[in-house]
């Protein structure tokens, strides 16, 4: 080559480099779709539409949004997304419903909050969109590989006080919360406290730990609001009564005041009140989470997931320290831990029904859902085979020494949604959550509290027409 | 002065109407949503029960008088109102004089003032709310109990709540006070006090002869706009405890949110909302009233 | 017409040393500084911990300081957690910037002639008028949100800087005009009489007398106004979507589901007070300038 071509060597490496990069990062871009392009089913085929997703902040949801740009050189749909913690969430999702105008197409949403958007036709069944080979191939989606337990949460036929499981799907479960006790080993070991299996024997121990360790024998949500009541203290009241109890008899009456609830209502206050922390009455999740994880309690019946942040050991003290146990299962000799999930839904209004399955299908799909749970810590999967997927078996089999996944398969044997299906659960709740207040400050007995309770749910029912 | 003619006369006369002109054009745009919220209040509208929607003339409104939670709403929204604005004027009259006095460091005093202003009441609440947790985890009882306090229950009781959200709230608007009162300290005349020095009267006399009458405009004003948004208080409560424990911090506001946006009982919660505008509405009528005749006869 | 300067301080500003004990006006200015600053310095600590240190019992005064909390604003990703990874704050900030400073200008816009009328002005239906003006700041919330929302929906204003601002005009524009009001009624009227006989129109009277008198009053008002305008949450809340929420909504969003990252939730409100800290500081020097009302006699 001549001195005078040499020049050109330089441009021609640097543009040959260039390509070679640019195939590469085409190559990965690909190697990223590739998963999603083995279904057979066309993603374009609701190219250039545009979708608002309303979301939650969650982890779940934090992991999509770096994805989008991959959703949208896979489909030619753009995205935009609204994020809110879940109160101010829900608060702007109804408002978005209820007028139908479709601001929102996919929503996150859930068992007993698809209750109330059943029955006004806010949002839509899936199964059409499931069954339809144009839109869903089966095959590669494998929707057998989600929990049945969960599938069965997400459907209802619509009937108030019953129907959860059957019927239509009105939403695909992302994660699992069920409820389980979370305790400090070190604590129990030390002082020889048995890890409590029945109401008394927690009494008991969160007052043996509140002695000799000087921390709140245990700490519960105790807003006086319905998130206070559907986790441990709904999961202790269902396992204390065998899961015989429901809120309502068999004629839709509010059941609050049955004798068996009554007791139990009664000594649990009496355990908060004794062991409990002094500002129970102000606790929200966060608070008695938070609580827990500073070492503040010897124990917390409420959300199993928690368990990444006590065994975070950048932030938690007491990681490595705590077992994880049922939910008074030694009382009828089963746990009946409730059991949530967060699930994508479609907003009936939406005019982009199409692109917004698409959508649905692609977050739910197991790799995506795998990436949710593997890089930000969404817990607990939702399907089958990342729980058993061995980098997360990694990540989880440590916790609590291995009590932590044996119990929670151990309580996702027995776990149902604990509430009846009925779409004033949020206010019936509340009025319950009051009633254990008028019981805490000792302003009423149990008895008529929950008298009170039952009173006042009946006179909403009544109202709202549903009974 | 010159003879107007008759032309310009009438200009004159519609003059103040054209100055008003742009206000009332921006705040008309809001008549129609009132008038919707309104109209509201007087149906059945539940959110998730469309074809329940009647309308039900003051059922809503008596249905508020057989409510307990009503009264005991009303109850606290007057209560808190009355002690949070005696407090935070007092205060705040207080600091602005301490603040007008010629004391050193004044200027990043003023300077410093400004600070609780700047922070959104919402997110203010969480962190004192943190602050406030119940135990010695709480960096407040953490303080207190170096000057041998026992831990104070700050949220979970029931006096408790109510205490510490006036603290918050006086936190977040006791600089406002100070900052009225300050400035009109600051443009109050001279001669009233060269006229009271040479009568030979003392500060204590300088204070209760001369500036209160004279900021009395002021003072009302303060009092006006604290009393509105007493009655109102609504962030502060939300972010922590939402009218807990035990229904002891629900005001009127508060309550029409529940039944409004967590149950979605929209006819019932325009109907509180209303009831609240009323109440507002004719305490500062009066407080109004009030403040025209001191404006008149400072002037 | 005689003119007399007046020392900084008016004469009831006298010497404390003759009237209270030096110990007892430290002790009220360092009760003022600590109730007024300290629950600031907590925050502003609280931002530069890390999460363990956040939730440690007894609360630490003492540890090492760490950024992270501010870089996630910016940049998303934070070490070992996560946080928006695609980092929003920036647009929020902007947005409460373009929210608020609208918000103040059109109210400063519309209130200065408004408060003029109702200053200097006798007029039928002046009382009625100046209360139907203040009494849209009286409607609680709830009673205007979800009408409004549903109005703004159908005429495109929802999500929108327009839309905020215009909805803003609740909070500051009633407080505005009553608080110019009290301000321009503080003008001597002499003053006023003056320029009329120099042949001033009512716009002169404004500009040349008023206006300037007025100037700390403005200052003040247009300060509170931008503070009320940038703390508003509720209304952003439903009225703004992602693309228009200000830092306020903003700064919630870090309640996630299964924590709350208060460090970035902390460093978050820290920044967003930023532009009020400077704007007051700007505004200080006037209202400090001690331009007050005897000047002028």
């Amino acid at each position: 080559m001549g001195s005078r071509c040499r020049w050109l060597v330089g441009p021609l490496l640097a543009a040959f480099f260039m390509m070679g990069a640019m195939l590469g990062a085409w190559a990965q871009d690909d190697e990223q779709l590739a998963y999603y392009r083995q279904a057979k089913i066309n993603w374009r085929q609701a190219e250039g539409q545009t979708l608002t997703i309303g979301l939650n902040k969650h982890p779940f949801t934090e992991s999509l949004l770096p994805l989008i740009p991959e959703f949208r050189k896979l489909t030619g749909i753009n995205i935009e997304y609204l994020i809110l913690p879940e109160a101010e969430y829900f608060t702007k999702l109804v408002a978005d419903l209820s007028q139908q105008r479709g601001e929102f197409s996919v929503i996150m949403t859930g068992p007993v909050r698809n209750w109330q958007f059943v029955e006004p036709g806010w949002i839509l069944p899936l199964d059409d969109f499931l069954n339809n080979p144009k839109l869903t191939d089966l095959g590669w989606y494998r929707f057998d590989d989600f929990y049945p337990a969960l599938l069965a949460a997400n459907r209802w036929n619509g009937k108030i006080g019953g129907g959860v499981g059957e019927g239509p799907i009105y939403s695909i479960p992302v994660l699992e919360e069920s409820y389980i006790l979370a305790y400090r080993k070190d604590i129990f070991d030390q002082y020889n406290i048995k890890v409590p299996t029945t109401l008394e024997e927690m009494a008991e121990a969160a007052r043996q730990v509140k002695k000799n360790a000087g921390i709140a024998g245990i700490v519960a949500r105790g807003t006086p609001s319905v998130a206070s009541m559907g986790t441990g203290f709904m999961s202790g009241l269902k396992a204390y009564t065998g899961g015989q109890w429901r809120e309502f008899d068999d004629k839709m009456n509010a059941n609050f005041h049955d004798p068996r609830s009554v007791k139990f209502t009664e000594a649990w206050i009496a355990m908060i009140r004794e062991s409990g922390p002094p500002n129970w009455a102000n606790m929200q999740w966060y608070d008695a989470m938070e609580a827990f994880t500073a070492g503040q309690a010897g124990m917390i019946a409420d959300a199993d997931f928690f368990a990444a942040n006590y065994e975070d050991p950048k932030k938690s003290k007491v990681a490595g320290k705590v077992g994880y146990a049922l939910i008074l299962s030694g009382e009828t000799g089963k746990p009946y831990a409730g059991l949530w999930t967060w699930a994508l839904g479609i907003n009936k209004a939406t005019k982009n029904k199409e692109a917004a399955w698409l959508f649905v299908e692609w977050a739910t799909a197991q790799r995506t859902l795998l990436n949710a749970t593997l890089g930000y810590r969404n817990y607990n999967p939702s399907r089958a085979s990342i729980t058993n997927d061995p980098r997360v078996q990694e990540i989880m089999a440590g916790w609590g020494g291995g009590s932590y996944l044996k119990t929670v398969a151990r309580n996702l044997e027995t776990a149902r949604v604990a509430w009846t299906p009925q779409p004033e659960r949020t206010r019936m709740g509340d009025i319950w959550a009051r009633s254990l207040h008028e019981i805490y400050f000792q302003r009423m007995s149990a008895a008529d509290a929950l008298k009170k309770a039952s009173a006042d749910t009946d006179k909403v029912l009544k109202e709202a027409g549903l009974k | 002065m010159t003879l107007q003619p008759r032309r310009h006369w009438r200009r004159e006369e519609y003059l103040p109407y054209l100055l008003l002109a742009p206000a009332l054009i921006l705040l008309a745009g809001m008549v129609y949503p009132f008038a919707l919220g309104l109209y509201y209040s007087f149906t059945s509208y539940w959110l998730q029960y469309p074809n329940r929607f009647r309308f039900v003339w003051f059922d809503n409104y008596l249905g508020l008088l057989e409510e307990p939670l009503f009264a005991r709403a009303l109850g606290f929204t007057l209560g808190f109102t009355l002690v949070a604005v005696v407090l935070q004027v007092g205060l705040g009259l207080a600091v602005a004089l301490f603040l007008h006095a010629r004391i050193p460091g004044r200027a990043v005093l003023r300077a410093l003032m400004l600070l609780p202003l700047m922070m959104p009441p919402v997110i203010t609440a969480l962190m004192w709310k943190i602050m406030m947790a119940s135990t010695n985890a709480g960096i407040l009882n953490y303080i207190l109990s170096f000057f041998g306090v026992d831990p104070v229950n700050w949220f979970g009781s029931m006096e408790g709540a109510i205490v510490s959200v006036l603290i918050i709230d006086t936190w977040g608007n006791l600089p406002f006070v100070s900052l009225i009162l300050l400035g009109a300290l600051q443009a109050l005349p001279a001669e009233p006090y060269e006229a009271a020095r040479v009568d030979g009267a003392g500060t204590v006399a300088m204070l209760r002869y001369v500036t209160l009458p004279l900021l009395s405009p002021f003072i009302v004003l303060a009092v006006m706009f604290r009393t509105m948004d007493s009655l109102r208080i609504f962030d502060v409560i939300y972010a922590t405890t939402l009218g807990g424990p035990n229904d002891a911090t629900t005001n009127l506001q508060i309550m029409a949110y529940q039944y409004s946006f967590q149950w979605y009982q929209m006819g019932k919660g325009m109907a509180q909302a209303i009831v609240l505008l009323l109440i507002v509405v004719m305490v500062s009528w009066l407080l109004m009233r009030l403040w025209n005749r001191a404006a008149e006869s400072t002037s | 017409m005689t003119t007399q300067t007046l020392p900084y301080t008016t004469p009831q500003a006298v010497p404390y040393q003759r009237y209270v004990p030096k110990l007892a006006v430290a002790l009220g200015a360092a009760l003022l500084l600590a109730w007024t600053v300290f629950p600031f310095l907590w925050i502003l600590l609280t931002s530069l911990k890390s999460s363990a240190d956040i939730i440690s019992v007894p609360p630490k005064f003492v540890f090492t300081p760490t950024f992270d909390n501010y870089a996630a604003l910016v940049m998303g990703e934070q070490r070992g957690q996560y946080s928006s990874t695609r980092p929003d704050f920036p647009l929020f900030f902007l947005n409460s910037m373009i929210i608020s400073l609208g918000a103040v200008a059109l109210s400063v816009l519309a209130g200065i002639p408004a408060a003029y009328a109702l200053a200097r002005f006798t007029f039928p239906f002046k009382d009625a008028l100046g209360f139907v003006l203040m009494s849209f700041r009286f409607v609680p919330f709830i009673a205007f949100v979800i009408p409004l929302y549903l109005l703004y929906q159908r005429f495109g204003l929802y999500n929108t800087h327009t839309g905020l601002i215009l909805a803003y005009q609740l909070i500051t524009l009633p407080f505005t005009i009553w608080m110019l009001r009290s301000f321009f009624q503080e003008v001597p009227i002499e003053i006023q009489e003056a320029a009329k006989i120099d042949g001033c129109s009512w716009l002169g009277v404004l500009m040349r007398v008023i206006l300037p008198l007025s100037l700390p009053g403005i200052a003040v008002t247009v300060i509170l106004g931008f503070m009320f305008s940038w703390n508003a949450f509720n209304y952003p809340l439903m009225l703004a979507g992602r693309q228009t929420f200000p830092v306020t909504v903003g700064a919630i969003q870090f309640i996630s589901y299964e924590q709350v990252l208060w460090g970035q939730m902390a460093a978050a409100t820290i920044v967003a007070a930023v532009p009020q800290l400077l704007l007051s500081l700007m505004v200080q020097k006037y209202i400090v300038r001690g331009l007050t009302m005897g000047a002028v006699k």
